[in-house]
């Protein structure tokens, strides 16, 4: 079990379909300060593999592995 | 344990669309027709206005695409039927149906209008994103090319819709952590879908044992067709949309090399067993419905196949963006004779296939070439989605 880590903002995305959970995610690291901490649900089961691979491409780094959570994902992204 | 790790992880869309396009090609090779779904669509609308009393003896549309019984005597109807339930089979042994509803109540309406535009875009063009594109480039049929430029072309327009403020609308972001959803313990959602899989399997068998070689036919590969969608996500609203969005290539990648793996299989096929191409008019008709086509999915965030797995899913919006595309579909179907449709955009047009234009080699290699430069295109928006964002980036750093 890892440490509990505290996010400075919570995107949830629950409901959404893409292309919206990864236009909102990158919006939202664009408008935080460096190094603050973001928790993305999402449960658009497209947004799985493209948030994380978008996230990435554009240059922000993972906190921790994705969380699976029944039939969602929660990511920890450092904007 | 290994069945239980490929049911619960996503594929690679290059192996999913790799086996979709020989797939695609051994179907043709039996029944000499292709994949494709918004020709049923079309059917359905018809079947819909008989049942509202609706008299459409003498729709030229309706004869064009063969309204004859009813969807479940129709090979195409069982295609259709089949994907959806190879989707939901995944689905469902993945543990993943949940009823998703979106925050934002305003994508109902975007999709039903997305939906409809989508739906009357691809009837006019004869053909989808799988006709008129995936399983219409391997047939050599010169309209797909004119419908892939002008689906691009209309998902350009699309995007800048999506980018603006008061369609995307604002997203819940609140300080601090929020509860995810509890999970709930019982699992039953693969003990359901193996059931499903069961019956539906023993239905396939009925068909052959009974006969009834199309509908078998029809409904095993319509089987294989969903499960490789849903598996792979397959995605053709977000091949040319991410590229302008987000710089995001994957999807478009692999749908190309995908056809291109179906062209070569299909020339072999057609020259072997010596049958003729599916070989659609081009017109006007095409690149006006292939722009509306391209703006129509990106409003309604999925295209005529990519819905069919997320209604699956439990994503509701795709229960009126379904519904919009057979609305648009049976408008098309009115308006090619009753507005002049046919006369003002078709009549001009004409069936062209390279392998008559060409000479077969000369056709898988400039199908080939033209995926290539597609291939290239795609590579060179995605360096130059990122160098721009660099460039901004930088400006505004160095501005802070």
């Amino acid at each position: 079990m890892q440490a509990e880590l505290e996010p400075n903002f919570t995107l949830d995305l629950r409901g959404e379909s893409c292309p919206y959970p990864v236009i909102y995610t990158l919006e939202a690291l664009e408008g935080m300060n460096k190094g603050e901490l973001l928790l993305v649900i999402t449960d658009c089961p497209g947004s799985f593999r493209n948030v994380p691979e978008e996230a990435k491409a554009h240059g922000y780094t993972f906190a921790q592995e994705p969380v699976k959570n029944g039939q969602e994902y929660l990511f920890y992204i450092y904007a | 344990m290994k069945k239980h790790t490929l049911f619960m992880r996503y594929w690679n869309p290059y192996v999913v669309l790799v086996i979709a396009g020989i797939l695609s090609a051994f179907y043709f090779g039996l029944t000499s027709t292709v994949w494709a779904v918004t020709g049923e669509f079309t059917r359905l609308g018809g079947d819909l206005l008989n049942l509202l009393g609706v008299d459409i003896t003498g729709w030229a549309y309706y004869d064009k695409v063969h309204l004859q019984g009813t969807t479940w005597s129709r090979p195409d109807g069982w295609m259709v039927w089949g994907m959806f339930i190879g989707a939901l089979i995944m689905v469902l042994l993945s543990n993943n149906f949940k009823i998703r509803k979106p925050q934002q109540k305003r994508r109902y309406v975007q999709g039903l209008i997305g939906g409809i535009i989508a739906g009357f875009g691809a009837r006019l063009a004869l053909g989808c994103n799988l006709a008129a594109f995936f399983t219409g480039v391997p047939q050599f049929s010169l309209h797909s090319w004119i419908f892939i430029v002008a689906t691009g072309i209309g998902t350009f327009f699309g995007t800048k819709l999506t980018k603006t403020r008061w369609w995307k609308g604002r997203p819940t972001l609140t300080k601090g952590a929020a509860k995810p959803s509890t999970v709930k313990k019982r699992v039953i959602q693969p003990y359901v879908g193996s059931v499903i899989a069961v019956l539906y399997i023993g239905l396939i068998v009925y068909f052959f044992a009974t006969g009834q070689k199309l509908l078998g036919l029809g409904a095993l590969f319509g089987l294989a067709f969903g499960i490789l969608i849903e598996r792979g996500q397959i995605c053709f609203t977000s091949a040319f949309r991410d590229l302008f969005l987000v710089g995001r290539s994957l999807m478009a990648k692999a749908i190309i090399l995908g056809m291109a793996v179906s062209s070569v299989l299909t020339i072999i096929i057609i020259s072997v067993y010596d049958l003729t191409p599916i070989t659609q008019i081009a017109a006007p008709s095409t690149f006006i419905g292939g722009i509306l086509f391209g703006l129509g999915i990106v409003m309604a965030s999925g295209c005529e196949t990519g819905m069919m797995y997320r209604l699956m899913e439990g994503q509701v919006l795709f229960l009126p963006v379904f519904a919009g595309n057979i609305i648009g579909a049976t408008l098309l179907a009115c308006a090619w004779d009753h507005l002049g449709i046919y006369s003002t955009l078709v009549q001009s047009g004409a069936p062209i296939n390279l392998l008559d234009s060409l000479h077969p080699v000369g056709a898988i290699l400039a199908t080939l070439a033209m995926l290539g430069l597609l291939y290239a295109l795609t590579i060179y928006r995605e360096k130059r989605y990122h160098q721009k964002r660099t460039m901004k980036k930088g400006a505004t750093d160095y501005a802070g």
